[in-house]
């Protein structure tokens, strides 16, 4: 259940979230710098690859938030105390995951125009990128269906642990099937990364700063998501009370 | 206290209908994205060693062919391009009508969508692979080896 008092902060913002905010405009200035001043072009697509160090972080951050809606969601369903804190962690996180999907399918649409001819193909990963990015669309709809605040964290946890499944099938959609997508780089299972050394600094860079955007903003939204349930439940007292007084009167 | 229920008159329900649309859309969008990826898989995708020898990549059916444009085989006339794909020891001529966009050049992986005629695929569409490997561009190499993508296969 909620807590009946009254909020203890008047914005959102702590000293945890502030030095995260001043880390990820420092992060994130290197990395703006680095990629399009420092960082060398490819050798076969040119200035392009600069794209790289938004896509890639960007996916990867949307995986992540996907899976910590997920473990969230698995927190607020098997505990014994279904605690809503991790519901609105859920919910924070799967609206970031959104904003980083689309940001991903832009920039790749962007750097397929590019390198492949084509701003889209119903290739495995773009199509397995986009089934993911409607499910999560879907995903945040459920949260906002009529009911009580019990009954979206319960609808939602179900759903996000199932959507999570799919995450599997989009990373390792290059390796199921026959696609115009390059398979991965860093993460290529032989431990053989082919990359310049300042392209692979810039883009760990990349994530690193992208992770801090995302807990920054993680921190922020589901403070905001609390204000607004205190706000429904106040909403619900107010209604209570009036009852209450209609009685008396009576 | 009196808290028996309000007539209904009196507790009008407001139901939210913007999740459920979007909801609806979210379900038509998912049916749309699956059909078009199952379209586009109906072309055959052949390597092209598989050309000839793997079931359905022949001349019956419209083909997505994928290779490496062999070095010294680019030639554009007028508005058609040729060259030859080549994978794992075997080769295709390839014809395709326009000039091919992204980063085509010798040496990358393409992947061209046609039918076989006479041997030779006759091509209208053509997608440039990348590989996962990312290169410093460097002007000396270039310059050696004719192609960026060259000198990134020659090391």
């Amino acid at each position: 259940m909620l807590s009946q008092s009254a909020p203890k902060f008047s914005s959102t913002g702590t000293q945890a979230t502030r030095i995260v905010g001043v880390l990820t405009i420092v992060v994130m200035t290197w990395v703006v710098i680095s990629g399009l001043v420092f960082t060398p072009a490819d050798v076969v697509q040119g200035e392009s690859v600069r794209i790289m160090y938004v896509h890639v972080p960007s996916a990867w951050i949307a995986y992540l938030a996907f899976i910590v809606t997920a473990i969230a969601s698995a927190f607020y369903i098997f505990a014994k105390r279904h605690s809503l804190g991790f519901d609105r962690v859920a919910g924070a996180s799967a609206e970031v995951g959104v904003m980083f999907m689309v940001i991903t399918l832009v920039t790749g649409s962007l750097w397929g125009r590019l390198t492949w001819g084509e701003f889209w193909q119903w290739d495995p990963r773009l199509t397995t990128t986009a089934f993911l990015l409607v499910t999560y669309i879907g995903y945040l709809a459920v949260r906002r269906l009529d009911g009580s605040i019990e009954q979206r964290a319960r609808r939602s946890a179900v759903i996000a642990l199932l959507a999570v499944l799919e995450i599997p099938l989009v990373h390792f959609s290059v390796v199921f099937w026959r696609s115009l997508h390059q398979r991965a780089t860093i993460l290529d299972p032989n431990g053989d990364v082919k990359m310049d050394g300042l392209m692979l600094f810039t883009l760990f860079s990349g994530v690193v700063g992208f992770t801090l955007v995302f807990v920054w903003l993680i921190l922020h939204r589901q403070r905001t998501m609390l204000l607004s349930d205190l706000a429904n439940q106040s909403g619900l007292d107010a209604a209570i009370l009036a009852r209450q007084n209609e009685s008396v009167s009576n | 206290m009196d808290l028996t229920p309000r007539p209904e008159s009196q507790a009008p329900k407001r139901r939210r209908w913007m999740p459920i649309i979007i909801l609806s859309l979210v379900g038509v969008g998912g049916v749309v994205i699956v059909t078009q990826f199952l379209s586009s898989a109906i072309d055959y995708y052949c390597n092209v060693d598989e050309i000839g020898v793997r079931s359905g990549c022949d001349t019956a059916n419209r083909l997505r062919v994928q290779g490496t444009v062999e070095q010294g085989s680019l030639a554009k006339l007028n508005n058609t391009t040729n060259f030859t794909l080549v994978f794992n020891g075997k080769s295709l001529d390839v014809k395709y009508s326009g000039d091919p966009g992204g980063v085509f050049q010798e040496c990358v992986s393409v992947v061209a969508h046609g039918r076989l005629v006479n041997g030779k695929l006759e091509s209208n569409r053509i997608e440039v692979k990348h590989s996962n490997e990312y290169e410093a561009k460097n002007k000396d190499r270039l310059e050696k080896s004719g192609s960026a993508a060259c000198s990134q296969v020659q090391g």
